[in-house]
């Protein structure tokens, strides 16, 4: 292809994404060396003592981190499992397929801000709907007070919410499938279930790939359920490495430290992302 | 100077009640103040309508609608119509209150002429505003005010922030139970001891356990013993700190009471502090269920609603009782914070077996002007507006206002009876009770105001909780506080958190 | 084997449609609510339950001096700058996710997946740590509390998302139709305008979508940017949320923000379907 016609393609998103970000990114790192907090604001230069301080002195950073990877995990899973279902079942023929479809997009449209807080009301121990079912059986579940139960919690409300994601993504790839393997499959003599394996399946694993690490990305910075549930508690048991770096930002206001950690927490990502990605693909594409 | 506050009050009751009786022409414009009409003074209506603001402009940052943020918006109203300024709000959710005023103020900008927000906000922010001029802080609006609230809103004597709400603890409890003969009886004979209004923190956890579980109002719902603030967030330690006052505050012992003012090592590892969180861990079991992620909202809409015997903390829980369509309205009572049969004296380093109570002046609301703000005089009248007699006399008359009394004409029980229908007996009590804490007590603590506050907080929170989840035993969660708190200190600079807390102990130890 | 399916398939698709609906109904039912219903337990039914008063909805227009939040303006913010960024963020992201997955790029050891990922890592950040800079750089160019200065954050932020999932989109558009249009005459652009686009509605519709709602349900960077000209329909609403939790008017808040999108998901499934490949290689 034409070499001139291709920076023409890529250069005005490029650039337009690192002009504004540059100044961000490096006033990041530059932040990660300093002490701002909220005393003493300004870009003093402590060298890397934010990183030592994360690295032996941080073990609450650590322990949200594997939090994290525990819940984002399972979140990522169930929302893929549940929405290729969701997906496959709704792609052909169905009673009321467009309300169906329409249906399941609509929880990921609303805003997780003000929908978290109706979720805390559902989860109510004492004033909520939950709990009132439950109480038929004598049994009142601590949703949001329960060390357990806290995490289930939050993972239910994020499958709730972020399935249609997932659903949408693979709903569309699986409309752009093209029919000949299908129909060869067909004169093969495959059921439904070996097409599924045999041919929807790798078909499909470009785009679970990318939809799988899109979702892990946005599940790491689950803030708002957290937040507004159960504040990372009891205690710090439903604590995420976001949640941490969000309170050490904004409400200890210790940016210093908390561009620091950030900065790890982007390193790390980056790289169990792409672990997981090559990963991902011997997995799924089987040759 | 009990006579001198008793004279005071009968002749602001008398001249309150007597004009009363009078509308003015400023409460036929401004019906919020029609109980009183325009009260005299420099920042009355009268006064303001003779300024001239137009073509001047204010921004304020305040707290969303409707405590705090709903006066805030009317009383901007208000002031437009009478100096004919701008007056642009913005409302912000409490957790946020700080970072949307320091973000700015950090990067340099000051978008806000005012900034609501907490009273302890105060040795971070005040680099950043302006101080009260005298001119405000002579006025006898101002001078009204009690002593806890102007040194809590002031620094070394200076007044930073501008008093326009107060804020305390104590102790809310339900009197149609406590005072109730049958159920009176039935305590004393299943435990012994007197149902009355608990004296120290063991009495409260006995009743509460007692009526713990059980419907004991007959409204076909469980009823529990107590709805307090144990939600890890920013508000939760001041539970905890108002619970470990009456254990650790010994009148006898100055020189700190979060730190030994002298060596700045941290004192809440105390055994002190350790038997307030022992008693906070044994109360998971007396709240409702889910009580544990309780935040303020929580803790209202359960004691407000009914559902809980006690409470203890803000005004706000009482307010929403009291209010007219709510179904235990004169059926709660206001006392002090429970106290404890045993004070630890860190000195000699044992339990005194003395009776010990000590007001927790906790922090409230308040509102300051920006040091960088290009319209400074308007700024002051406007709050010295907010808080004027007028105004505030009709602001604690609506409850969902969140500004509560904090002037010593409101303790005036006259006035609750009168505007919103409260039973003259609990009244009384809640006059008397809030009178003693802000004006009759020596042994006080004041919250922590030093740089980094939030840091010391938060860790604090961070602790508590997980004593109050089971994850730590009560020693062992403020073993780990304490030593955060050191490596904060540790962080910031000793000498520089020992100034600021200096003025702390100084008010404490009433020197 | 073929009802058994059919009948499971019935089956899950309604329960979690129940489970979908659920949360809207309480929240409706909730937003008829005052505080005395709220707290002596759990009720549903308006009327037999509780009595339903409008106050949750009517504060969603008073003005704050009378105790409400008046949300028709941040609302229109709102769609304005939503739409706008997605539409850029569309835009620029479809032209660089097609480079990426057509053209070779080489520059030293980074290639094209290298430079995807570099896309999309942009997410990656917590958003937390980008507040004083963004602010910052804002308050310099004069766009701090404008609605022009959320466009530029948000298209930063959006973009990633865009190229991401066109990247995925345009690779399964098989590369022939590209040549073919080439000989037949057209230069790359018209190729691209000419065959490969129509070909990639649905990517662009799914993109485009997630765009929008990243774009109309985002807080954080609302809240951090904006003071008093400028207000977000998410703040607006947030600023109901005072030490009394407002159940009844932040369920109606939530069913008022979430109706647009409802609308755009309907055109959504309508363009889902279309761009099929098997007729344009005949």
């Amino acid at each position: 292809m034409n070499f001139k016609h291709k920076y023409l393609f890529l250069l005005p998103g490029f650039i337009v994404l690192l002009g504004i970000l540059i100044f961000p990114i490096g006033f990041t790192v530059r932040l990660s060396l300093s002490s701002w907090d909220s005393f003493f604001p300004g870009l003093d230069f402590i060298g890397l003592e934010n990183y030592t301080r994360l690295f032996t002195d941080d073990p609450r950073f650590w322990e949200s981190f594997q939090r994290l990877s525990f819940m984002s995990v399972i979140t990522v899973f169930l929302q893929y499992t549940i929405g290729f279902a969701l997906a496959h079942m709704v792609w052909k023929e169905i009673k009321f397929q467009r309300f169906f479809r329409v249906l399941f997009l609509i929880p990921m449209m609303t805003t997780p801000v003000i929908m978290t807080v109706i979720w805390k009301t559902v989860f109510h121990e004492s004033l909520g709907p939950v709990n009132d079912f439950f109480s038929l059986f004598g049994v009142t579940p601590l949703w949001l007070s329960s060390e357990a139960l806290s995490k289930v919690t939050v993972i239910i409300v994020e499958v709730w919410q972020w399935t249609p994601f997932m659903f949408l993504l693979l709903l569309a790839g699986l409309l752009s499938l093209p029919k000949e393997p299908f129909l060869a499959a067909s004169i093969d003599g495959a059921g439904p279930i070996r097409k599924f394996v045999y041919v929807t399946f790798p078909l499909m694993a470009p785009i679970s790939i990318g939809a799988i690490i899109i979702r892990l990305i946005e599940a790491s910075k689950i803030m708002d359920t957290v937040y507004v549930l159960t504040s990372g508690g009891p205690g710090t048991s439903s604590e995420t490495s976001s949640f941490y770096i969000f309170i050490k930002g904004l409400r200890e206001f210790q940016f210093g430290y908390s561009a620091a950690l950030s900065l790890t927490y982007l390193i790390i990502m980056i790289i169990s992302l792409t672990i997981i990605a090559k990963m991902l693909v011997k997995l799924m594409i089987r040759n | 100077m009990k006579k001198m506050i008793k004279i005071s009050t009968l002749t602001v009751t008398a001249s309150l009640l007597a004009v009363a009786a009078q509308a003015d022409k400023w409460s036929d414009q401004f019906p919020h103040i029609k109980n009183t009409g325009d009260i005299a003074g420099e920042c009355s209506y009268e006064s303001m309508s003779k300024k001239d603001y137009s073509g001047q402009k204010l921004t304020i940052n305040t707290h969303a609608v409707p405590v705090i943020g709903e006066p805030t918006a009317l009383h901007a109203e208000q002031f437009s119509k009478l100096t004919g300024a701008e007056v642009n709000v913005i409302h912000t959710p409490a957790g946020d209150l700080y970072s949307k005023a320091m973000v700015p103020f950090q990067a340099g900008q000051a978008p806000y002429d005012i900034v609501f927000g907490f009273s302890n906000f105060i040795r971070d922010w005040k680099q950043y505003l302006q101080p009260v001029p005298a001119k405000y802080v002579n006025m006898r609006q101002m001078q009204d005010v009690t002593q806890s609230h102007i040194d809590v809103n002031s620094w070394d004597g200076e007044m930073i922030q501008f008093p326009i709400d107060g804020d305390r603890h104590y102790l809310k409890y339900r009197k149609d139970v406590i005072d109730n003969p049958e159920y009176q009886a039935k305590y004393k004979a299943e435990t012994g001891n007197e149902l009355r209004i608990p004296q120290t923190w063991k009495e409260y956890g006995e009743m509460a356990s007692f009526f713990n579980g059980w419907d004991w109002d007959n409204d076909g719902e469980l009823e529990y013993g107590s709805a307090e603030v144990m939600k890890k967030d920013d508000l939760m330690f001041a539970a905890f700190f108002s619970r470990s006052v009456a254990y650790a505050k010994n009148p006898r012992v100055p020189g700190g009471y979060f730190f030994d003012l002298e060596s700045m090592e941290p004192l809440i590892n105390g055994p002190g502090f350790v038997e307030a969180l022992t008693d906070w861990v044994e109360a998971t079991k007396y709240v409702p269920p889910g009580g544990i992620n309780f935040g303020l909202g929580d803790e209202i809409n359960s004691f407000g609603g009914g559902q809980t015997l006690f409470s203890f903390s803000w005004d706000d829980a009482f307010v929403a009782a009291m209010q007219d369509d709510s179904p235990i309205k004169n059926k709660v009572g206001a006392a002090p914070l429970p106290g404890s049969d045993r004070v630890w004296n860190r000195s000699s380093g044992a339990w005194e077996n003395e009776y010990n109570q000590a007001p927790y002046i906790v922090w409230g609301w308040t509102a300051a002007v920006a040091k960088a703000s290009k319209n400074q005089d308007v700024a002051f009248d406007y709050l010295c507006f907010f808080a004027n007699d007028a105004n505030h006399q009709a602001d604690i008359a609506i409850g969902r206002f969140g500004v509560n009394p904090f002037k010593k004409s409101d303790f005036v029980p006259e006035l609750y009876v009168e505007r919103q229908g409260w039973d003259p007996e609990i009244a009384k009590q809640y006059a008397d009770t809030l009178m003693e804490m802000e004006e009759g007590s020596t042994n006080r603590v004041f919250p922590l105001r030093v740089p980094g506050v939030f840091q010391f907080n938060s860790a604090i929170a961070t602790a508590t909780s997980k004593a109050l989840a089971g994850q730590l035993s009560p020693q062992e969660a403020l073993d780990e506080a304490a030593a955060d708190w050191k490596k904060i200190v540790k962080r910031i600079g000793a000498d520089t958190i020992r100034e600021a807390y200096a003025i702390g102990v100084a008010l404490e130890d009433n020197l | 084997m073929g009802t058994f399916y059919v009948t499971l398939k019935y089956t899950a698709v309604t329960l979690w449609s129940m489970f979908v609906i659920a949360p809207f109904l309480w929240a409706l039912s909730t937003s008829f609510k005052d505080f005395n219903s709220v707290t002596s337990g759990a009720t549903y039914i308006p009327w037999v339950d509780f009595e339903p008063t409008l106050e949750g909805w009517r504060v969603l227009l008073r003005s704050p001096a009378q105790g409400g939040v008046n949300i028709v303006e941040p609302y229109l913010n709102s769609i304005f700058v939503t739409s706008l960024a997605s539409f850029l963020s569309i835009l620029l992201g479809t032209l660089a996710a097609y480079a990426l997955s057509r053209f070779t790029f080489k520059a030293g050891f980074v290639k094209n997946d290298d430079i995807t990922f570099f896309f999309i890592s942009q997410r990656i950040m917590p958003p937390v740590v980008l507040a004083i800079p963004f602010f910052i750089m804002l308050g310099k160019l004069g766009l701090l509390d404008t609605l022009l200065g959320l466009v530029m954050v948000y298209v930063v932020l959006l973009m990633p998302i865009a190229v991401w999932i066109m990247v995925d989109f345009f690779n399964k558009v098989p590369v022939e139709i590209d040549e073919t249009a080439l000989i037949d005459g057209c230069n790359p652009i018209q190729a691209f305008i000419k065959v490969v686009l129509p070909n990639s509605i649905p990517g662009m519709v799914v993109a485009g979508l997630f765009c929008m709602i990243f774009g109309w349900t985002d807080f954080f960077f609302a809240f951090i940017l904006t003071f008093t000209e400028v207000q977000l329909l998410p703040v607006a609403i947030v600023s109901l949320n005072s030490s009394i939790t407002p159940w009844w008017s932040l369920s109606a808040a939530a069913l008022v923000s979430v109706a647009p999108l409802i609308v755009v998901a309907f055109i959504v499934e309508r363009y889902l379907s279309k761009g099929n490949l098997s007729g344009a290689l005949k």
